[in-house]
């Protein structure tokens, strides 16, 4: 259990002799000195029957916590397919954890997000721009930065990730999460189009449209393997930017923004 | 028989009468709070876009995904951006107070309450590392992590040698004031319903203070040493349980990252750690990277030696010498990761967790370099400034009277 105190305690060297005190055992009031002993030795049987209900107490919660996140990190089974409610009532919100870290195996694909849109232009009319690879300006902010920022490496990335993971094949949302991927999104396209001034002079961005180009990681030199090079596109509808800048009251609405723009 | 009982009460002496692993606590706290504090100074110019109301997750969204699973963030009370800052410069300011040890138990809550604050209000900006910080935080207000290293354990210390002197130490004005101010700004939050949500934190915040209020009460108005005692002994028996949690918690994450790897095919052939090295979103250095994955024989290592590493770790904590192999080995491994995949903060965290297993002789050498580098910096600086000399302070505390609460069984 206790590995390192187990090793430093079992045999003390020459220098591990009493003389590293810690001495906070209070915070506030400093301990007055009379008595030397502590622990539940110096203690009446009335304080012990207390000590050894918060010892029992402690014990239990936490066999039961390091169970439960045991069970939660582990594989579906039995026990978990008996008792999934209880587990995640003591896990969520607070104690969720994912440690699958390029596990089973790792992406073995790159997956870039590209955006284009839809430009209303001074004069009335409306053009329509190339598709910007926003996945690539994070990677070129990546490169030779020893701390890479969340918004380069995270935010688009995971927020991809949210998307696939709250929408079906045919791209409609799943549930409440489904919707707030979509606009979450859009918010990410918007902003990056505004950074990249896709707008121009007098233009507003009117729709937008996102799409994912993967392609698959070339194959070790010293491998023999072989994998097509040819990227797969994953392409979205258009979406309606809603006008007046805030979409409070409707942006939310997914179905009418994408029923808007799926023509 | 007997050996049995000697055994379980050997161990209850041990757990009820001191917080074990003083210096390693420490050290995961200054660990977790030093990560936590250089992320906040590093996307302090990103801070809007990642946490602001007007961010690309703006507060509209987040309070309806926060709606349906009750997590705790200070930031969903208000959508204004004056409030939103606030919380930021709180989390910066209670992250630099934890990592000195000042007020250890209540900046441990605060400090929970900023990482959660910020963590929760946009989920999907994070990635392995927060949640490491986002547990390791919640499992930090539980222990005695300032009995060593911290400014609480110099200011004891003071007291303890004013009151061997015979001077009549005062009474503490701040831990009571700091406690009311806490207490009503709690008891607001929790009369204008912006606790009602899951009730984990919720508990947590009015555990701790109402612990420390009865801590004081008794420490001023006990008439019997008793009292005084059984607190002290709830307290250990609490860090110790804790200290556990958080020790079970590095292996599982540990023993996850591994079985699972097993079970994947790149792992097998032992071609996996080829591919994050070639991911756009994970590889700053690509020439480094072509350089690491130049031989398969090398690759192949890598892979195995990771898989053999994190699934072995737990199991190697019943042999002191080879746990420190394995331990060493994975630090060195998160250092890397750290500039090759372009994951600084998150091998920090693991890092810091990984501190938690390192052995006390160690820990203590560190804390010895740590004083000395001090001492002569503090020297250098006096000589240059005004001719006032300051008292030598040892880092690591030597008084042999307070050593009742040391790491000695």
């Amino acid at each position: 259990m206790d590995a390192y105190d187990a090793g430093s305690t079992a045999r003390p060297g020459p220098d591990e002799e009493p003389q590293h005190a810690a001495s906070a055992v209070a915070p506030p009031p400093a301990p007055p000195s009379p008595e030397p002993r502590t622990g539940v030795a110096a203690l009446s049987m009335r304080y012990q029957i207390g000590a050894a209900l918060a010892l029992a107490v402690v014990a239990i919660a936490v066999c039961v916590h390091i169970g439960m996140v045991f069970l939660h990190v582990a594989p579906p089974n039995t026990v978990t397919k008996q008792h999934g409610k209880a587990i995640d009532d003591w896990i969520y919100p607070e104690f969720e954890q994912n440690w699958k870290l390029f596990a089973p195996n790792p992406l073995q694909q790159n997956i870039a997000v590209q955006v284009r849109a839809e430009i209303g232009t001074a004069d009335g009319g409306t053009r329509t721009t190339g598709w910007y690879d926003l996945s690539a300006q994070d990677g070129r902010a990546i490169d030779g930065n020893l701390l890479p920022s969340h918004t380069q490496q995270n935010e688009l990335r995971r927020a991809w990730d949210f998307f696939v993971a709250t929408h079906d094949a045919q791209n409609r949302p799943v549930g409440l999460r489904g919707a707030l991927s979509e606009t979450y999104l859009r918010h990410i396209v918007e902003l990056r189009l505004d950074r990249a001034d896709a707008a121009g002079e007098g233009g507003v961005v009117e729709r937008v449209q996102v799409r994912s180009r993967t392609t698959p990681v070339p194959p070790p030199k010293w491998s023999d393997e072989q994998v097509s090079d040819k990227p797969t596109y994953r392409v979205l509808p258009w979406w309606w930017v809603p006008t007046d800048g805030t979409d409070r009251a409707n942006g939310t609405d997914p179905a009418g923004a994408s029923e808007g723009g799926a023509r | 028989m007997n050996r049995f009982s000697l055994a379980v009460s050997t161990g209850i002496a041990r757990v009820t009468e001191s917080a074990l692993g003083p210096y390693q606590t420490a050290v995961i706290r200054i660990g977790f709070t030093a990560t936590w504090l250089l992320f906040l100074l590093r996307e302090f110019p990103h801070r809007h876009e990642l946490y602001g109301p007007e961010g690309p997750w703006d507060f509209d969204l987040a309070q309806q995904l926060i709606g349906t699973n009750g997590s705790f963030t200070a930031l969903i009370w208000s959508s204004s951006g004056l409030w939103f800052e606030a919380v930021y410069a709180f989390a910066v300011l209670t992250s630099v107070l934890l990592l000195l040890g000042w007020r250890t138990r209540t900046m441990s809550v605060l400090f929970m309450v900023g990482v959660l604050s910020l963590q929760n209000r946009s989920i999907f900006m994070g990635d392995g590392g927060d949640n490491v910080l986002h547990l390791m935080c919640v499992y930090l207000v539980f222990t005695r992590c300032g009995q060593v290293w911290s400014l609480d354990e110099r200011r004891a210390r003071l007291a303890g040698e004013e009151h061997a002197r015979g001077e009549r130490v005062g009474p503490d004005r701040v831990g009571p004031a700091l406690w009311s101010v806490l207490g009503f700004a709690l008891a607001a939050a929790t009369v204008a319903g912006r606790l009602d949500g899951d009730l984990t934190v919720p508990v947590i915040l009015w555990g701790v203070w109402l612990g420390l209020g009865v801590w004081w009460i008794v420490g001023r108005l006990a008439r019997t040493a008793q009292p005084r005692i059984l607190l002290d002994v709830v307290g250990n028996i609490v860090h110790n349980g804790a200290l556990l949690v958080i020790m079970a918690e590095a292996c599982l994450i540990y023993a996850t990252a591994g079985w699972y790897k097993i079970q994947g095919s790149r792992w097998q052939d032992g071609t996996a750690v080829y591919y994050p090295l070639h991911l756009d979103y994970f590889s700053p250095w690509p020439a480094l990277a072509d350089l690491l994955s130049s031989s398969g024989a090398m690759v192949l290592l890598i892979t195995y030696g990771t898989v053999a590493v994190q699934v072995a770790f737990p199991f190697t904590l019943f042999n002191r010498r080879v746990k420190n192999v394995l331990l060493a080995a994975m630090i060195t491994e998160h250092a890397v990761i750290a500039v090759v995949l372009g994951l600084p903060f998150f091998s920090l965290a693991m890092i810091a967790a990984d501190a938690v297993f390192l052995p006390t002789s160690f820990l203590r050498r560190l804390g010895g370099w740590a004083a000395r580098a001090r001492a002569r910096l503090s020297r250098l600086v006096t000589r240059r400034g005004d001719d006032r000399t300051p008292p030598p302070e040892p880092r690591t505390p030597e008084n042999p009277e307070q050593a009742h609460v040391g790491f000695t069984a």
